[in-house]
Parts: structure tokens; sequence; C-alpha cells
């Protein structure tokens, strides 16, 4: 199981990737297209506070 | 060639991003910002990443709703007629909230909102078992009452029109508090300091304030 965020990276990155995800105006396109090879149909928090170490190993800043 | 959207702007501000190298979509008042995609079902975290720095750049330039990160078009006609269908509602939302910033408001469980004293030993009995699971609602009680006084608090220190926040209570393990404030250019430092004041007095919790976002838990279609 994955642990929760403990930082305060990780809570900015949970927070922002929750809204990019989760949050904003849906036009219901033709595809729906996956992150990290999980269908957003089917994403949940445990990808999405996965995504974080991604995220992070990648040196992202946000 | 397929497009993945990336927000909403008024008509008059289409062509703003045209050195982005995003495809523009009109539909009555409304306009799609699209970025051609690429024949790929996965996505990477670069990828939601670079999502957010679009619309954001987006955003700096114009009043927009941000798109959720995921809709793939086949092509421009196919973009157009789901404008078209919502295009009252769009334009309606994008004078509402399109200008307007959204706050990110967070407050996280100092001690990472543990219950491992409650589970860290296996249950000896059923009545163990029980009593375990007593104990626990407890300690999960007591942290959702805290964290709606907390939330209180926020929403009495920031003082927005109810429709303008919207927050939710121990959404996820750690974290006590998630808000959303839609707040205008001119309030964001009067707001953001508002809750570094209030955190500094919170002393179960860090908090933490992001933006200024678009407005993307303020932007929806239906």
């Amino acid at each position: 199981m994955t642990p929760p965020p403990t930082t305060t990276l990780d809570v900015r990155l949970v927070e922002l990737v929750d809204r990019l995800l989760n949050r904003g105006v849906v036009l219901t396109g033709e595809a729906t297209i996956s992150v990290a090879g999980v269908d957003l149909v089917y994403l949940g928090l445990s990808v999405v506070l996965s995504s974080v170490d991604n995220i992070r190993r990648a040196g992202v800043d946000v | 060639m397929k497009l993945l959207l990336r927000a909403i702007v008024a008509e008059l501000d289409a062509g703003i991003a045209a050195d982005q190298g995003l495809r523009t979509v009109t539909a009555g008042s409304v306009a799609a910002l699209a970025s051609p995609w690429e024949t790929r079902g996965v996505a990477t975290e670069a990828d939601l990443l670079d999502h957010h720095r679009r619309i954001q750049a987006i955003f700096e330039r114009a009043p927009c709703l941000p798109a959720r990160f995921g809709s793939v078009f086949a092509d421009e006609d196919a973009l157009r007629r789901k404008l078209v269908d919502r295009e009252p509602i769009l334009a309606e939302q994008l004078v509402r909230v399109g200008h307007r910033c959204e706050l990110a408001i967070t407050c996280a469980w100092r001690d990472g909102g543990a219950t491992a004293p409650v589970e860290s030993v296996p249950a000896s009995s059923g009545r163990a078992y029980l009593e375990r699971g007593r104990q626990r609602a407890r300690v999960e009680g007591a942290r959702e009452q805290r964290a709606g006084e907390i939330a209180a608090r926020l929403l009495a220190e920031l003082a927005i029109e109810s429709a303008f926040v919207r927050h939710r209570t121990c959404p996820r393990p750690g974290v006590a508090v998630s808000m959303s404030a839609l707040v205008t250019r001119d309030e964001i430092d009067e707001m953001s300091s508002r809750v570094v004041r209030l955190g500094a007095e919170l002393s179960d919790v860090t908090t933490v304030v992001q933006g200024p976002w678009p407005p993307y838990t303020f932007a929806v279609s239906e």
C-alpha cells in the first residue's frame, strides 16, 4: 500500500495532481488517455500518490 | 490529427496562444485551445505537469476554464461538435470564474495522521478485535472532528462567498483539510497572508498555500 505523503513537497504535488486529474472542464473526447499505463477512468488516489514518486524522480519542479 | 484539450477561452482571446503551437477551435462566443496529440494512449507524469504549465501560461494571458487532463479528440471537427453542445454553459462559466484564481490550501497532520498504534499488535481474540475497531473509530472520529474545526476556522478567516470556496476534510491519509478558494488577482496576497497567519496558530497541522492556479476546482461542464 502506498504510504501517505509526509513532506510538504508531497502535499504540494498530490494537491496539484488531484486537480489535474479530477477537476476542470470535461468535454468528453473520443478517446481517454491514461497516465503511467492506467486509464484515467480507473485512476484513484493510489495512482495519484504513486505518481508523486515518479514526478520527484523526474526532478520536476512545481 | 488528434487533439488534447487544454482550456476554454473567450472567442475574442482565441489567438493568445498561437505562439505555443496550440490549435484553436471556436463555437459561438468560446474557443477551445488544444495541442496536437500523438497516437498513443498512455501519458507520463511529465505530460501531466506539462498540461498544468500550458494552462497556466494561457491563464496568465486571458481568463480561461482549465480542462481536466485526458480528453483527446479525433480532429478539430470532433472537438467543435462537443464545444457547440456546451457553448452556453461554458460561456456563462467563463464570465463567472474564468478571471478568478484558485488558491489551494492544505492542512496536513504534523504526525502524518497515523493510526498505527491502534493496529500494530495483532488481535488475540474476537473481543480484542472488536475493541480495536472501536478504538480506531474513536481515533478517526476525533480526527474528523478536529479537521472540521480547522476547516471552520479557515472559512471564517477567508470570509469568501460560499460559491467560491470548496473543501474536504480528511480526504486522504495525512491530510486534515483540502480547500480551494476562488479569489481575484487583487485578493491573492491578502488571502494568502490570512491563511499563513492562521496556519501559524494551528499546532497540529502544517498549512500549505499554493497558487494562484487557474480555477480547476470551479470549472465544470455540467
